[in-house]
């Protein structure tokens, strides 16, 4: 019995001598992954989220903005925004992967320079990153969260606010002008900036430039307040195509390397160069860089034919007649995707001018220049792309030279012409200008009223997941659909 | 918590203490059965004293007692007999049967018990009722068969995942199936692969590789009474699988069984309408843009140019689905050789599997070998060795869900007027001469689906390797140790590919995996069987340590962009990725069980367990990483305590509250992590935060409390039985991602703030309707009704965000206040009195499209299983019919042939061409009086498709599940041969629906097994099967 009970109190000994958890805390780090990154490592990821890959630039900036602006066309049902259908996933793609990509990053960089006591270059170039992928957000949608995004991490904001879209531009505008200033010298970022590999000076410029950019956005909506910020901005923008803000890609080797619009092309045949776009570049050297017929790859100006937006399977019969965008020059994947050019800067202080807004130069000046940037910018940008001549600039200028009484509407074509393949811009500033003029199309199965949509749709799993912010941000701004106004388009 | 364990140990300990005194003389002797065979375990008792012992294996004993005291001798099962010690020292007792009941069980830990002294609901199914259900994957033979447990199996039939959900799911966001313990040793059950929003694939779970041919039973601890020493991993309850033995072989048997099954789509659901040909707008449009319209004008046979140019007469076609799918065929042999001697048993099986599915170019070959040994040594020590080996291939698995490589999708779609055989193509592989996809869509997304079928690679390649050593050694006539230690070790190699040539990824792209998981359990506990402390009180208590640590570890290599085309090879890629992920977590666990019996007829059982979790381990951590649970039960005979008379030979009832802990499931939730991910760009590094989930580094273990309360009423000589539970149990602090908005960057933060309920009735009536020598009849009814109830997700009460489906306006959500997975999806907007509100578009009335509200709740809650057989002389069969109701469905594929215009909806009385007026009214009340012309029709269906509404239906059936007809040849046909035993048999499964409320399809059609009950989106049809099934013994 004793010998029982010795047992017994032995094994509850040895028991009580175990740790139970002895290695658990190792064993719960996970081997494979770093509790915190350089920020050289983050800013490079950063940039790339934000030219951003396949999904949204196909559903976001081709299959909706692409074919309302009529820069293509396509005939394929599930290119919406050709005809104007509701599809939420392709209306709300830009919101879900930058959300959870750059927005969840740049402010995550955001927060460590800040903990880093970091106040100069790399958080001026950081400042200016978050305003760009933020303002394509605002743009497109209106009222968003922006103060209390990206912040589940660090602050525990699980439901953000939606900040009002004036808020937010104010903001915007004041972020810019910190940054701009607070960039000097050299960065540590180096190879990791993938905009301007380091150079300070290109990201003042930038940083400028994208201040002149949301200014006049702000013209319709408030005058004042875009001229005082565009007149502060304009002289420290941009002076030559070599200022381009734009991201480099390669093909491969993984997606994220590539240009997510190449990505598209590589996979989709559906997108026609649109009839207004092609009738428009008639006598205009950049056609046949644009474009090419789809059924034998032909750039011969008479083969360059632009396929109706609205066209169906019934009214298109054979859309291989068409132009498409030039597969061997623009549609590649190893192509940059631009963020803002030059030729965009010249023909905003066009309409600065033009306005009657302080601007060193003239309307035609500007105008001009921003032509001349936005032809000889391509072989820039595309390697196949045939140089444009400055012979070839005059004569096309000779051609349609600068009439101050359409000066408005000029500028605004060629800041169209200007920002193809850049949808989220040509799509803001058409909305604004309202040029070119563009006639809407009227199928059967459009949810605007035969309309050009104003916006694109909130995600409206938005309402069960962040729902009082939701619906505030609806009340305020006006139903959660394509033709609401955002604020600065009222 | 130590110190909290030590009192546990230390009561156990003071129990063992009671039960002795010692005395002077010794009287030996053998106990047996009836027959003379020993009975191990047996209890002698010197009456009035705390004097006993048991019987060892050969049913030996050895008693201090004096002459002229009284010997109890008494054995579970059979009458307790008493002799007056005299002046021999050997007395030798033969047991007589007890007439109530000797049925044993297994609980907890592999520990048999009589049935008698099990305070919880416990279920047992043997192997022979299984196998009469013949299933190629086994556990769907459970489905309908047990009360209280929900399975679903998948259109994938053999390799394809199983959803099996016991009692309500206990986790809103977790695992809720259940552990799997075979052969004593738990398996890892995860999916290794499954399709979801945006396509993929099946790979099967870890039970669906188990043989079904060699399993002997399985039990079913439902609750967490029964489970709860199973620890953590039990929360869910756990099925435990014992596979076929040698014990019992008259020396050398060898047995052959062969199963031939054949699949079959069942196309008598799918009623869509045959009149209106492919087109737009009800003018003919044959182009390949719209090959799945069918909105064209009714097929008048004249000649129109198809989609590939080709001129083909406009009429009805055959049907796509019968002609995509093919018959599948399942042929599994089995050949096993057992022995057994005195002092040891052996089985050696080995099985192959060969599968071909409804899909065509998919298959499965399994080859499975088993050996299961248990040896005695000596007179104390049994070791029992368990080991299986598996090895599996499958291939063409086919994607589901999203339209992508998914040749369900287009098949399902294709307007009347096209005829899918056109389709196939060069070789009929659905290419053109030039290897590149033949084309059927303009939309590059859906394929053609013999292109999908013969040129996608899913396809995979497993070696698993389970294998359990259990060993027993009597210390003491009382008292004994326990170890067991074993393993589950599988290693998948997948590979995929998107081939050259497809429509939207025209160069392809491919990737390889291998995934190598293990898992081992050890555990050492020592206890007493049967020990009596008093005149009539007996403990069986035991006490022990375990661990269970799981590892993976994948390796990935991707490529995009063939070099050389179709030639398989990451390195014949343009663009190579590659990718690494490594895990490993860890439990352990102290527990102790005491069972205190009282005149054998009122058992109370006590059990307590602590686990530590490695995922709930940090530096710095403050709250606990471990929790100590407990449970208790009481089974209270009233049939042997009071005299009820002859009509209820047996009645026990029965009760527990229970208490089970679970951790984190994933580890590394704790904190933030980075990653570096691809190979850099222009010499830039990337990194960026790994995961979309916001971590806590305060996560505690949640816990499940349960009570139950049960009767086992049988009548009659046992020939009625009625089992009966009620059971409430409530989940708390359960680890949820709460939902974040996606504008926090994040889709979910982890928090202990989860609570859901499940009540529930469990009710099992069996009756034997005839027995006489050359007739019997059994008939049986099994009835399961849980509610659950989502009590609490977070702080705010906010909805926790489970899946959707590709359309992306409905989502599986959990809702506080509501059942368990509600469907959340846009809605009808409706007037006060209901009606649907119209809007006038283009002037024509659509539904508005409403906000999001509750549609439908994914899981069934109610079950009833009926069935019956009968077995004629030679001849037997069984019946099963079983069905569910309760519960609601999105099915995405009808949302598309109504918008697509093939639902029969779309045909309103009298034909589109009558015109259509939808039933509602407009938003200013006024009743409806346009009606929507011919071509325009398309356009009402077009937009109402955004609504969710209208394609969430109720998913409630009752099919004819199982239908087997045996016959056994008789044993003096045999004679003069060297077979000794032969029985044949056909099998038949998802015969046909008595009712089925879902349009065109299978309610139980999922395109996965997750939480995510409730979402339909083009998963492969369930097929019928039938089979015959040879057995022969030599």
């Amino acid at each position: 019995m004793k010998k029982i009970l010795l047992t017994f109190f032995a094994l509850s000994l040895v028991l009580s001598s175990c740790e139970f958890d002895k290695g658990f805390e190792e064993m719960n780090v996970n081997p494979s992954k770093a509790s915190q990154l350089d920020v050289a490592n983050k800013f490079a990821s950063v940039v790339l989220q934000t030219s951003g890959g396949r999904y949204e630039n196909w559903r976001a900036s081709l299959i909706y903005q692409s074919v309302m602006i009529q820069h293509f066309s396509a005939v394929a049902g599930y290119w919406s925004g050709d005809k104007y259908y509701r599809n939420d996933g392709y209306a709300t793609s830009l919101w879900d992967r930058y959300y959870p990509s750059a927005v969840k990053e740049i402010e995550d960089i955001k927060a460590q320079l800040t903990s880093e006591g970091n106040t100069g270059s790399e958080m001026g170039m950081t400042r200016i990153l978050r305003v760009f992928i933020y303002s394509r957000l605002t743009d497109l949608h209106g009222d968003i969260p922006y103060s209390e995004a990206g912040q589940g991490y660090i602050n525990g904001i699980l439901k953000p606010k939606y900040d009002a879209q004036k808020d937010i531009y104010m903001d915007f505008l004041k972020e810019l002008e910190e940054a701009v200033a607070q960039i000097g010298g050299s960065t540590t970022l180096g190879v990791s900036d993938l905009v301007f590999q380091g150079d300070t000076a290109k990201w003042k410029a930038w940083g400028n430039s994208m201040m002149l950019r949301l200014a006049m956005r702000l013209s319709k909506v408030d005058a004042a307040t875009a001229q005082a910020w565009a007149e502060k901005a304009a002289p420290g923008t941009m002076t030559s195509n070599a200022h381009i803000a734009m991201i480099k890609h390669t093909d491969g080797p993984g997606g994220i390397n590539k240009n997510g619009h190449g990505e598209v092309f590589d996979a989709d045949g559906n997108p026609r160069m649109s009839k207004t776009f092609v009738d428009w570049l008639k006598d205009d050297p950049r056609l046949p860089i644009l474009a090419a017929r789809r059924s034998d790859k032909s750039t011969a100006i008479a083969d360059l034919i632009g396929m109706p937006n609205g066209s169906t399977g019934v009214t298109v019969p054979d859309t291989s007649i068409y132009a498409e965008p030039n597969r061997n020059v623009i549609t590649g994947r190893a192509v940059p995707m631009v963020l803002q050019t030059y030729a965009e800067v010249r023909f905003m202080k066009a309409e600065m001018a033009q306005r009657g807004w302080s601007v060193t130069g003239s309307a035609q000046a500007h105008y001009d220049a921003g032509v001349k940037a936005a032809m000889q910018m391509l072989s820039g940008l595309y390697p196949n792309a045939a140089a444009v001549s400055d012979d070839e600039v005059a004569t096309y200028l000779a051609a349609k030279p600068y009439d101050a009484s359409k000066g408005l509407q000029m500028i605004g074509e060629q800041y169209w012409a200007a920002t193809l393949l850049n949808e989220y811009e040509a799509f803001s500033n058409w909305r604004r200008t309202g040029f070119p003029v563009l006639t809407p199309v009227n199928d059967p199965g459009n949810v605007t009223g035969g309309t050009i949509p104003r916006r694109l749709i909130y995600p409206t799993g938005e309402g069960s997941t962040n729902k009082e912010n939701y619906d505030a941000a609806i009340a305020r701004q006006g139903a959660n659909n394509f033709t609401t106004r955002v604020w600065w388009d009222k | 918590m130590k110190t909290k364990f030590l009192r546990i140990l230390s009561s156990f300990l003071l129990m063992f203490a009671f039960g002795f005194s010692v005395q002077a003389q010794s009287i030996s002797g053998t106990v047996t059965d009836e027959n003379g065979v020993p009975l191990p375990g047996a209890t002698v008792l010197v009456q009035g004293t705390q004097n006993g012992v048991s019987t060892d294996f050969d049913g030996n004993y050895s008693i201090n007692a004096s002459s002229g005291d009284t010997l109890v001798f008494s054995f579970v099962g059979y009458t307790t007999s008493s002799v007056v010690a005299g002046s021999s020292a050997t007395v030798n007792v033969s047991l007589e049967p007890d007439n109530a009941l000797e049925e044993v069980v297994v609980t907890a830990l592999g520990v048999k018990r009589n049935i008698k002294a099990v305070g919880y609901s416990i279920t047992q199914v043997d192997g022979s009722e299984l196998s009469a259900n013949k299933t190629s994957n086994a556990i769907n033979a459970l489905q309908g068969k047990v009360a209280g447990v929900m399975v679903t199996g998948s259109g994938m039939g053999a390799k394809g995942s199983s959803r099996v959900v016991i009692r309500g799911s206990s986790s809103l966001t977790g695992d809720n199936q259940p552990l799997y313990v075979i052969d004593g040793i738990t398996i890892n059950n995860s999916n290794l692969g499954s399709a979801g929003m945006w396509g993929g694939a099946d790979y099967g779970d870890g039970i669906s590789s188990i043989n079904p041919d060699e399993i002997e039973s399985v039990t079913v601890l439902k609750g967490g009474a029964a489970a709860a020493l199973y620890g953590s991993r039990a929360s869910n309850g756990v099925i435990i699988i014992n596979t076929k033995t040698g014990a019992g072989t008259e020396g050398v048997g060898v047995e052959f069984n062969s199963t031939t099954q054949f699949d079959m789509v069942n196309l008598s659901l799918r009623d869509t309408q045959e009149i209106y040909g492919q087109g737009r707008d009800y003018s003919k449009v044959a182009d390949n843009i719209d090959n799945y319209q069918a909105w064209g004008p009714k097929m008048d046979g004249s000649m129109i140019t198809q989609w590939d140019g080709v001129s083909r007469k406009y009429s009805l076609q055959p049907s796509a689905l019968e002609a995509y799918y093919r018959t599948g065929e399942t042929y599994t042999n089995t050949v096993a050789v057992s022995t057994s001697s005195e002092n040891s048993n052996t089985r050696f099986s080995m099985t192959n599997m060969a599968n071909t599915d409804i899909v065509p170019n998919s298959s499965l070959n399994r080859n499975s070998i088993g050996i299961n040994n248990s040896n005695k040594y000596g007179d104390k020590i049994t070791v029992d060795i368990n080991m299986k080996y598996i090895i599996e291939a499958q291939e063409g698995n086919p994607q589901m869900s999203d339209a992508p490589g998914n040749g369900n999708f287009s098949a399902n779609l294709f307007a009347p007027s096209i005829n899918v055989m056109d389709m196939m193509g060069e070789g009929g592989l659905g290419r053109n001469a030039d290897l590149t996809e033949f084309r059927i869509s303009d939309s590059s997304y859906s394929q053609n689906p013999w292109f999908a079928a013969y040129n996608f690679i899913n396809s995979s390649d497993k070696e698993r390797f389970i294998a359990a050593i259990n060993a027993r050694w009597d210390i003491t006539d009382f008292l004994y140790v326990r170890g067991r230690i074993g393993g589950d070790r599988y290693t998948v190699s997948k590979q995929n590919s998107t081939p050259w040539g497809t429509a939207y990824q025209m160069k392809g792209s491919m990737s390889e995996s291998e995934d190598t998981y293990r898992q081992y359990d050890a555990d050492m506990f020592i206890g007493t069987d049967n020990l009596t402390l008093a005149d009539g009180v007996s403990l069986t208590a035991f006490a022990g340590i375990g661990t269970n640590n799981q590892k993976y570890e994948a390796y990935r290599v991707s490529g995009s962009d063939f070099i050389v085309p179709f030639l398989l090879n990451v390195g014949n890629t343009k663009n190579q990725g590659h990718g690494y992920s490594i895990w490993e977590k860890q439990i352990n666990s102290a527990y102790g069980s005491a069972e205190l019996g009282f005149m054998d007829y009122a058992f109370l059982t006590v059990t307590a367990r602590n686990d530590w979790f490695s995922t709930l381990s940090q530096k710095g951590k403050v709250a606990p990483n471990n929790d100590l649970y407990t449970s208790a039960s009481l089974s209270l005979v009233l049939s042997d305590a009071l005299d009820l008379g002859e009509t209820i030979s047996f009645l026990k009832l029965r009760g527990g509250v229970s208490q089970v802990a679970g951790g984190a499931n994933n580890p590394y939730a704790l904190s933030l992590s980075y990653g570096i991910y691809g190979q850099g760009h222009l010499g830039a590094s990337l990194g960026n935060i790994s995961g979309g989930t916001i971590p806590n580094s305060e996560i505690t273990p949640f816990e499940k409390n349960e009570t139950e309360f049960g009767i086992d009423l049988r009548l009659f000589d046992n020939r009625l039985s009625i089992d009966a539970t009620m059971y409430d149990n409530e989940t708390l602090g359960d680890i949820v991602g709460v939902s974040a908005s996606a504008t926090s960057g994040y889709g979910s933060a982890l928090a202990n703030l989860g609570n859901i309920s499940n009540k529930g009735i469990e009710l099992l009536i069996k009756g034997t309707l005839i027995q006489t020598e050359d007739f019997a009849w059994n008939a049986s009814i099994n009835y399961t009704n849980n509610t659950s109830k989502v009590v609490a997700t977070n702080d705010a009460a906010g909805n926790i965000s489970m899946a959707e489906p590709r359309s992306r306006n409905i989502r599986v959500t959990h809702i506080v206040g509501e059942k368990y997975g509600a469907l959340y999806g846009s809605s009808f907007v409706r007037d006060a009195s209901g009606s649907i509100v119209h809007e006038m578009v283009n002037g024509i009335p659509i539904p508005k499209v409403g906000g999001r509200k509750i549609l439908g709740f994914g899981v069934a809650p109610t079950q009833l299983g009926i069935g019956t057989s009968f077995r004629y002389k030679d001849f037997n069969g069984s019946l099963l019919f079983e069905g569910k109701s309760g519960g609601q469905v999105y099915s995405g594929t009808n949302a598309y042939l109504k918008r697509n215009g093939h639902h029969k909806i779309t045909v309103p009385a009298g034909g589109r061409e009558a015109g259509f007026v939808p039933t509602g009214v407009m938003a200013d009340g006024s009743s409806i009086t346009t009606s929507i012309p011919v071509a325009q029709q398309e356009d009402y269906w077009r937009r109402s498709y955004l609504i969710a509404e209208q394609d969430v239906v109720d998913a409630d059936y009752m099919r004819l599940r199982s239908l087997s007809i045996g016959y056994n040849i008789p044993s003096d046909k045999l004679e003069g041969t060297f077979i000794s035993k032969a029985s044949i048999s056909l099998i038949g499964r998802n015969l046909f629906f008595l009712s089925n409320s879902v349009d065109n399809l299978d309610p139980e059609s999922a395109y996965n097994a997750g939480n995510s009950a409730g979402l339909e989106y083009f998963a492969l049809p369930v097929p019928r099967t039938i089979g015959l099934n040879i057995n022969l013994k030599f």
